[in-house]
């Protein structure tokens, strides 16, 4: 009698897979869409969080980008025809430059392209990487020629006396 | 056609649009990202709100299934 009792009890006891996942085969298509459903709002929920911490990152960075920074003497400038300096911190190596028709211009020096460091070809009158031959339109920051797509983040230079500071970062 | 059928082509819609919005949401996040590298500070505010945007459609669509559960339940 007690051997009986046990034998039914397990008979009608629900298997783990149905307690696991109690859907019918014909409620399973309902279903799923629906989890779906929820699955991809949690996604967009979080796709959201992260492109708010991304703008919340690039206040925080770039907050310091407005700082001036004292880069250096114009005689020096004159001498060589260009001058390197970092800005706006000590990561961020960027070149300023007099051009033959005396403009000033200032651009960071960091190529668009992966990051090589550019220099000033006096001859072609423009910003030149040597790593992969890119070039750079010398009063613009634009790419005229080579591998880069996009234009050097350019610096704003304010000249008192013999001295030149970097007041601003455009991107 | 049934409450039942109805429901699956209803939440077919809705999951293919839903999908349609994150695929929108993971481009942002990219341009974003990008934006964020090369300095571009101008782009993340804008992008976050359209984002933002994009998961109250969402969060609404998602109002809307399980609302209409409900509905279908109490019948």
């Amino acid at each position: 009698m007690t051997n009986e009792t046990k034998e039914c009890a397990s008979c009608n006891k629900t298997p783990k897979w149905k307690q696991d996942f109690p859907i019918e085969w014909e409620g399973d298509h309902y279903v799923t869409r629906r989890e779906m459903v929820k699955f991809m709002t949690l996604g967009s929920l979080l796709l959201a969080g992260a492109n708010w911490i991304a703008a919340i990152a690039g206040q925080l960075l770039h907050r310091g980008s407005k700082a001036e920074r004292d880069i250096g003497a114009v005689s020096a400038l004159e001498r060589t025809g260009s001058l390197l300096f970092r800005y706006p911190t000590d990561q961020d190596p960027c070149i300023a430059v007099r051009t033959p028709d005396g403009k000033l211009v200032a651009y960071s020096q960091v190529c668009t392209h992966l990051s090589c460091a550019v220099v000033y070809d006096k001859a072609d009158n423009a910003l030149v990487c040597p790593c992969h031959h890119g070039v750079f339109n010398i009063y613009e920051g634009s790419p005229v020629a080579g591998p880069p797509t996009r234009p050097l983040p350019r610096i704003k230079l304010e000249q008192r006396g013999d001295r030149l500071f970097a007041t601003e970062l455009e991107a | 056609m049934s409450v039942r059928t109805q429901g699956t082509t209803l939440f077919t819609a809705i999951l293919i649009l839903v999908g349609t919005t994150v695929v929108v949401q993971l481009w942002l996040l990219t341009v974003s990202t990008e934006a964020l590298l090369i300095g571009q500070v101008k782009t993340l505010v804008p992008a976050a709100v359209g984002s933002s945007v994009l998961l109250l459609i969402n969060a609404c669509l998602l109002r809307y299934v399980s609302r209409f559960d409900r509905d279908v339940e109490r019948e």
